[in-house]
């Protein structure tokens, strides 16, 4: 049982219906819509950007901050509970790809982490807030986004593969 | 429900993120490869669920446990959700990470997250800078006002 629930990887049919309950709970017992990627802009206007932009509400909204503060919290007590928090500078196979090269790899991670926060704040939410949220609420632009994750994620896949055949 | 109290639900979604194999580049990679189905059915499991909960939440007056309204209007419709959408999804290829899976990588201890985490706010901070000067609001309330 320990072993099935902090130890092996859960499989779609158990973090799905997971991920789907905390939404609701979200909803029910916190009156609000889940999303993590507008917190981001909330950490920006907390750090004192006054850009009109972070001027909006939504990045004024005490509970942001608090939420996105609890997530690495989350993958500490996952990592404790399967055996114990062992840092690593390693990163599946994209340590293959960048050729075991440090530099590379946090080349590629900031620069795709740039596409992530700009694109995320362009469409307006990200994959909890979006793909999941936005969808059980029947919104288009949800459903579009998603869409549009998904074809930027596989066009550039196949362009990784055209460069490096893998 | 007071803010601090929804740092518990960052605790919580990041851990079901983590058991979900949500935080690995490869289960990530394979997706995007359609090699695996995992990462599609769990995205497609979670939007049933939650709009199951939606309707029932719907169902008994759109209110807390505590009586107050909750306030969730469904995200206005804005071209940018398509191409902030493509822009996104490539970032989330290179990196195997989006906003939510990139801060559970820093707790698991994978250590190179932290430049993901860096650059999403980079990104944040460079579009807010790119639209404020255009002097555009992200979603012009005249469109998203018509199409409610």
């Amino acid at each position: 049982m320990y072993h099935a629930l902090f130890v092996s990887p859960w499989s779609w049919w158990a973090a799905g219906p997971a991920i789907g309950l905390i939404v609701i709970l979200f909803a029910w017992i916190g009156g609000r819509a889940l999303g993590v990627s507008t917190g981001y802009g909330s950490v920006c206007a907390a750090a004192g950007s006054h850009l009109p932009f972070f001027g909006a509400k939504e990045y004024h909204e005490g509970w942001r901050i608090w939420f996105i503060a609890g997530l690495p919290v989350g993958g500490i007590v996952a990592a404790v509970l399967a055996g114990g928090l062992a840092p690593t500078l390693a990163y599946g196979q994209l340590d293959i790809l960048t050729g075991g090269s440090l530099a590379a790899k946090a080349a590629l991670l900031l620069v795709g982490g740039l596409l992530v926060g700009a694109g995320a704040r362009w469409a307006g939410g990200c994959p909890s807030g979006h793909s999941i949220v936005g969808i059980a609420q029947g919104a288009r632009s949800s459903l579009i986004a998603t869409l549009g994750f998904m074809v930027g994620g596989i066009g550039v896949f196949n362009l990784l593969y055209a460069l490096f055949g893998r | 429900m007071r803010a601090p109290g929804f740092m518990l639900f960052g605790v919580l979604f990041g851990f079901v993120l983590s058991r979900g194999r949500l935080t690995d580049y490869d289960t990530m990679a394979r997706m995007f490869r359609l090699a695996e189905f995992h990462v599609f059915g769990v995205i497609g499991s979670a939007i049933v669920t939650a709009a199951i909960g939606f309707w029932l939440l719907r169902r008994a007056g759109q209110r807390t446990v505590a009586g107050r309204p909750i306030d969730m209007r469904p995200k206005p419709w804005h071209a940018g959700a398509a191409w902030g959408g493509l822009v996104l999804g490539a970032g989330w290829r290179l990196t195997g990470a989006c906003p939510g899976t990139s801060l559970a990588q820093v707790g698991e201890g994978k250590v190179v997250a932290f430049f993901t985490v860096a650059g999403i706010l980079a990104g944040t901070y460079l579009y807010a800078r790119i639209r404020s000067r255009a002097g555009t609001p992200s979603v012009s309330p005249r469109v998203s006002e018509a199409l409610r």
